[in-house]
Order: C-alpha cells, then structure tokens, then sequence
C-alpha cells in the first residue's frame, strides 16, 4: 500500500509548512514516519562531480554531524548528495533522502544498495510525485525546493556556477534557512559556487562545530585521538617527509617521487605501507592524509 | 617421362611433404596441366614457368605436361611450386637428374628469376627433421632458410644458374648461417628517457618487460600513454634461441619476413587499430592464418584505446591469454598458432576522458562512466597483472628545468636490469615449461614464492582493505616476484610485496 502524508495531517512537518505556496500538497514515503526525524534537519548539497577533497570533507563534516544526532538531508543524486546519505549511514545517523522522481522508483538505479541502507537505518526516503514517475529535468529542481525546506540550513560543500547545488541555495536563502558553505580552491570550477554564496553572505565552514553551535547541540564523543595516537608511533624518515608533504596537499605518486627525489619504487612501497596501517588513503589518484 | 621434385605444404605451422610429379607425354596435343587441389595461385603458376622458361633461352616443350601434386587430397596454395614445376620440366628438357634428398620452393618471376616466397624456414626444418640435406630455395629467402644447422640451402637466383648447377657446369654456394650478434639498434619509437614524469608507470612498464606481465594503462587524452607503449621495445630482453625460432616460423608462414631477412631476434611489438577485425587480430580465415596476436608472440601486443576494440575480439583473446596458443578449428584442418604476448593496453578513463584531470573537468555522468568502463569485461581485467593510472603531467614544470631530463635513465640502462631479472626467470624455470613469472601456475607460485608469516599477513591485510579477488591475489605475489628479481634478491621481501600492491586493480575495478 502507498504510504503518504497530506499538507492537512498533523504529522506534516512543520519546517516544510512554513514554506507557503510550495509546499507540496503531499508527500510519499518509504520506511517509517516518526515526527522527531524532522525536528533537526541539516541538508547537505554538493556537485555531482566532487572532487576528493569536497568528499573527504564531506564525510568529515557529516559524520561529526549526524552522530550528534541531526538528520541529514539530501537528494540521493550520486557525487555530493550521496557522499552525505552515505556518511550517516556508517555512523547509524538518520537521513532523509529527497527523491527527484516517483516513490516506487530507485534513481539512479545503482546506488540500490544505499537506498537500503538508508531505510535500515531508520532513514526516510520521500518524494511528492507519486508510482513510476520518471526524473525529469525539472523535477530535479523542483525536489530541491523540498530539501531546502525540510531543513534549518542547509551545507553546500562543493557546487560549480548554474548548479543544482545553487538551486537548492536559492530555495535556503528565498525560506530563510541559514546557509553554511565549505571554502575550496579559487581556480576549482566546483568551488565557484560556493565562493559566490561566501560573497553573498554565507557562513564559512571549517569544522563541524561551526554547524553544531546553530543547532545548539553538543558535539558527540567521536575518539579523534586514535588518528593522533598512530601518528606519533615510530614512522621511517622516508614515511615522516611523506606525511609531512600529503598534509600539505594530496599528491599522487608520481609528483610525490619527483618532489621528494625517492624513486617510484621506494615511493610505491612506502606509500603501499603506509595506506595498509590507514595513516594514508588514496582517492581518485591522488593521496592524502587520513 | 616422368619427373619427382619434391617439395613441402605447410598446414598452419606444420608441414607435410609434397611430391611434385611432373610428366611429360609425347602423345596427346600440347597442353599443360595441375592436378592434386591447387588453389588460384597455384593453378597461375603455369604461366609462370612457362614465361620464365621461354626467357631463359630454353623452348618450352610443345608436348602434353601434366603436373601432379601429391598427396592429392591436400589442398596447396601459394606460389611455392613454380621452382619444383620449373625444374621438373629442365630437368627433362635439359637432361639433368635431380640430386637425391632435395627440396625445392620457390617463385618464379616472368624473367625466369626467383621471388622472395613465404615459409622457407619452415621447410628448412621440416628437412633437418626428416634428412633432407639440401634446399633449393630463391635467393631472398636463403638467409630464413639457412638459420637450420645441418642442412644445406642454395640460394638460387634464376632458372639459368640452377640448371647450370644441375649441368654441373656452375657453381652455388650453399649459405652460411651467422648467428647475428644482440646489440641492433632497437625498434624502439621513443627512448623512456624522453617521457617526462610518470615515474610510477615507467617503472610498472620495467616490471613488466621483465616478467612479460599484462599491464593495462588507464588515463586522459595526451598524458603519454601511447609514448609510454612505445618506448617499451628498448626495454624488452632479446629472445633467446628457441624463442627466436618460434617467432620466426609464425612470421614465415605469414609471409612477414622481408626479403633477406632472417631469425627474428627482438621482440615483436604490434600495435593493431581497433577497427581491426576479428579474424586480423586472432587469427583464422577459411584458410586459418596467423592473426595479430600469433605475430605477437613472445612479444608486446599494444592495444591502443582497448575500450574501442569490439566486444567479441576482446574476449576472443581470453583463451590465447590463458593458455599461450590459439587453436583454429576449420571443416578440414585444424591449426594451432602459439600466441604467448604480453598485452599492453590502454584506455581513457571516461567517455569525455578527462576523469581526475587535475586541470579539465569531466563531463561525463556517473552512468555515462560505468558503462564506458563496463566495456572491458572482467575476465580480460582478471588476466591484467599490472593495473596503472596515468595522470597527465605538467610539461611547464619540466620546460624551465631541463637537468632533470638529464638525469632520467635512458632505456638502455632499464634494459640492462630487465636482461638480469629475465635471466634470473629462465634459470628458475629451467625444469618447468614455462619461461616467465607472468606464466606462473599455482603450482609455480607455491614452489617459487616463498611468503614469510609477516608478508602472508600484509598480503591478506591488503586483500581485505582493497578487496582483491583470489586471482589478484595470486596476480600480486607474481608481480613481487618480478620485482624480487629485478632487485636480484632470491626471496621476496614485505618491500617487493608492498611496491607489488600498488599495480592492484585501480579506476576499472569499481565497476
């Protein structure tokens, strides 16, 4: 049976009330409705092309977030949306994800597994178009509009210039959500956006706490110090100079060999060793420290 | 009267000897005649000899000549009868026997000289096997033929100097095989001194010369992929003898040698386009004909743009991967062509290409992506041992600082620790059949490659975190042991074993 909430009901969340005219008349869900899931709603957007470092900050932030017991939102797209749905599920967070097409469908298709793992979680999975509607281009937009409005604020991590990332930042600011973005690189076309919300006023975002201090909430106890611990047990001096180089700026192997003067063989072996006790991680080619 | 000249078929890479029986009838209308299921080329080959006989000076007999090629049953293709047919008919013109435990083969030309004619070599050792002393062969396909020990080839010109010799009135001097000294210049494109940067693939590309492990390249448009393939000849180790012969057969038959040529003592690279038809590249026709990958054996097949390459190629090359040989079935034959290359492909890593380009952005959509990666099917990724990234490098940072290129190694010093390690291998597997470690079974690996507790415990550490299939797995303990070798070290330490690692499946796995 199709499970869903009119605009009349009381379980119809508050936040998404106050938007007026463009609340939609009603919502169709998956998983199991409990009024607090809406209570503190975070949404957090990025590009569909994120680059390793806005997913890395991504998970960062999320994590943090969603263990202090905020629930995320967000639209399923693969890229930023589904580096946040799936940061929370990692940690067991709630998260609600914002579908751009109808209730009855998974889209994208391959993050399947996801969509699951959401709803194990205690997650909801929504959407105001009903059975087999197919995603369009406008219903792309349009599901934005409720992402922004089941939150507080909203977090955009990476978003390039004329993005849906913009869109849903549109929406925040037009509903008079707070707005927190993630600075980047100037020259990254996925930071242009989020440095033009900075110039527009949004506020700048560099550890979780900035966000947990909106919400009034504590930060939760996540053990940050076992990262601490590894790094000062014995490191090689060709591990420390490496270290001491990624944390400046990822690099892959090759730029790593040629700064460092250490032949690809060496840099491949240490770099191999390093990755296997988790000081160091690899993200489409590049490394960086954990 | 009748005449026997004998002479050979080859059947794929085997040869059978065929009796060239020449009669000539004094009754009947002149006429000239070939049985015994001569294809095209054969059955044109009366015009030739007749042509070539008139321009020697001798009259071509004006009596019914029927030629029989037996066995009969034996399809015979190719132009190497007209010597056999032509001496036949000399020999009764011009009253000469032919000498006992010869072979002959050859093309004739209009003027009565001979032509270049393909499978010389292997009719040389067809006739060590079976005691046939000489060889008459044409004079640009002596040097193939004379590479056998033990046989003498005679280097024929034209129809005038062989019935000289048979006249006993001049002279041929058999050939003399020289073994050509290593030290040719290498048919390498580029030296891997000129590819700046990508030192992480340069030396993958070492490791696999050294152990003739598959290595797949993955990156954008112009970040020197393509260069890196090319350069990767002045690094092969040469052929050693038996696989110099090997090699040299397959080429024979094809007809690849040039004239004048003789043993192949480099490895062969071959670099096929991806319009390339199935049958091109494996090999087969109704007539099975060694393919691109029979003329990559003991060499490097480079398979530029590999994703391009239509799917049923790609996994037409599954079984040559495994097992080293392709085995082309036809009604009427059946052909075996060894195909033991090491495959060297490369691919982009997206539609648009530029995927984790540090300055371009992707335009490709994640679904765009999967099911451009998808097309390279697991089981052929399964068979790649070395699996590398290549990102494009800054040639600004390399311009202003022209010592570093100075500094590079050039391939001949690469090749010289590639020659050690690839020496190291045969001696391993001297009792086994195998000649590298890419061609290592289980059985090998057991024997071979010893793993200490703490390697063991990397390895599954690393199976674990990276996910790696049991064939990787075993794909990784294979790469330590190249890498061992180019270290000239006998066991394989946890260094070799964690440089090993980082050729794991990178980009095309998470599909």
């Amino acid at each position: 049976m199709e499970k869903a909430v009119k605009i009349e009901d009381k379980k119809y969340p508050k936040s998404l009330k106050e938007i007026g005219r463009e609340a939609p008349k009603k919502l169709y869900y998956k998983g199991e409705w409990k009024e607090e899931i809406f209570e503190n709603c975070l949404a957090v957007v990025g590009s569909r092309h994120l680059t390793g470092y806005g997913k890395k900050i991504t998970e960062q932030l999320v994590t943090e977030i969603a263990a202090s017991g905020i629930t995320i939102v967000s639209g399923f797209m693969y890229g930023g949306d589904e580096a946040a749905h799936s940061a929370t599920v990692r940690i067991g967070g709630k998260t609600i994800a914002v579908m751009p097409c109808g209730i009855d469908m998974i889209h994208p298709e391959y993050q399947e597994k996801l969509y699951y793992e959401i709803l194990e979680n205690k997650g909801l999975i929504i959407s105001e178009l009903e059975g087999k509607f197919s995603p369009v281009n406008w219903t792309y937009a349009r599901r934005n509009r409720i992402v922004a409005g089941l939150s507080k604020a909203i977090l955009v991590v990476e978003a390039g210039l004329n993005s849906g990332t913009l869109i849903t930042a549109k929406y925040a600011k037009k509903y008079g959500r707070k707005i927190f973005a993630v600075p980047g690189q100037i020259t990254s076309d996925v930071s242009k956006g989020t440095i033009k919300l900075i110039k527009e006023g949004a506020f700048v975002v560099t550890e979780a706490s900035d966000i947990l201090k909106y919400y009034n909430v504590s930060p939760a106890n996540l053990s940050n110090s076992e990262s601490q611990a590894k790094q000062s047990s014995i490191l090689s001096k060709e591990e420390k100079t490496i270290i001491e180089q990624l944390k400046r700026e990822p690099m892959e192997a090759d730029l790593l060999s040629r700064t460092l003067g250490i032949s690809a063989a060496k840099v491949g072996t240490t770099l191999s060793l390093m990755q296997l006790k988790g000081f160091i991680n690899q993200e489409s080619g590049k490394y960086y420290v954990n | 009267m009748l005449i026997k000249v004998p002479s050979v078929v080859n059947l794929g890479l085997e040869t059978i000897k065929v009796d060239v029986e020449v009669n000539l009838a004094n009754r009947g209308l002149p006429g000239f005649e070939i049985v015994g299921l001569p294809d095209k080329a054969v059955d044109e080959s009366k015009e030739r000899v007749r042509a070539a006989i008139s321009s020697s000076g001798v009259d071509f007999p004006a009596k019914k000549i029927t030629v029989n090629l037996a066995p009969a049953d034996i399809q015979k293709e190719g132009s190497l009868y007209d010597l056999p047919i032509a001496v036949g008919i000399l020999s009764s013109v011009l009253q000469f026997p032919i000498p006992e435990k010869s072979l002959f083969l050859g093309e004739l030309s209009f003027d009565g000289s001979l032509r270049h004619t393909k499978g010389a070599l292997l009719m040389a050792l067809f006739a060590k096997e079976f005691g046939f002393s000489n060889l008459f062969v044409p004079k640009d396909s002596a040097n193939e033929a004379g590479v056998v020990k033990g046989v003498k080839v005679f280097p024929v010109e034209n129809l005038i100097q062989i019935a000289g010799y048979f006249l006993k009135k001049r002279n041929i001097e058999p050939v003399v095989y020289q073994k050509i000294l290593s030290g040719l210049p290498s048919s390498a494109e580029f030296d891997m001194r000129e590819v700046l940067g990508q030192e992480q693939a340069k030396r993958a590309m070492e490791i696999a010369a050294a152990g003739g492990h598959n290595i797949i390249m993955v990156g954008s448009p112009g970040s020197g992929k393509t260069m890196l393939a090319r350069a990767l000849p002045g690094i092969l180790p040469p052929l050693n003898e038996t696989e110099s012969l090997e090699v040299t057969k397959i080429y024979s038959v094809a007809g690849s040698i040039p004239p004048g040529g003789s043993l192949i003592t480099e490895r062969q690279f071959r670099a096929p386009h991806h319009s390339a038809s199935l049958v091109g590249l494996v090999g087969g026709g109704a007539k099975p004909h060694p393919g691109e990958i029979s003329l990559a054996h003991r060499g490097v097949l480079f398979l530029d743009e590999f994703n391009e390459f239509p799917h049923n190629v790609m996994e037409a090359m599954r079984q040559p991967l495994e097992d080293g040989y392709l085995t082309i079935s036809r009604s009427k034959q059946r052909v075996i062509y060894p195909a033991d290359f090491m495959l060297v492909a490369s691919a982009n890593p997206c539609p648009c290409g530029y995927l984790n380009h540090p300055k371009k952005n992707c335009v490709c959509t994640q679904n765009q992506i999967k099911k451009y990666q998808k097309r390279i099917s697991g089981p052929i990724l399964d068979r790649i041992d070395l699996h590398i990234a290549i990102l494009p490098v800054d040639t600004a940072e390399f311009s202003d600082n022209q010592k570093n290129s100075e500094l590079l190694e050039s391939s001949k010093i690469i090749k010289q620790r590639v020659v050690l390690a690839k020496e190291k291998q045969e001696e391993r597997f001297i009792k086994d059949s195998i000649q590298s470690n890419a061609q290592m079974k289980n059985s090998h690996i057991k024997k071979y490659c010893k793993l200490t507790k703490d390697i063991e415990g990397i390895l599954r550490t690393a199976s674990l975190k990276f996910q790696l299939s049991a064939r990787s797995y075993m794909k990784t303990i294979k790469v330590a042991r190249t890498i061992a070798d180019l270290d000239g070290a006998e066991e394989i330490t946890i260094s070799h074993m964690a440089e090993a690692l980082q050729y794991k499946p990178k980009i095309y796995d998470t599909v």
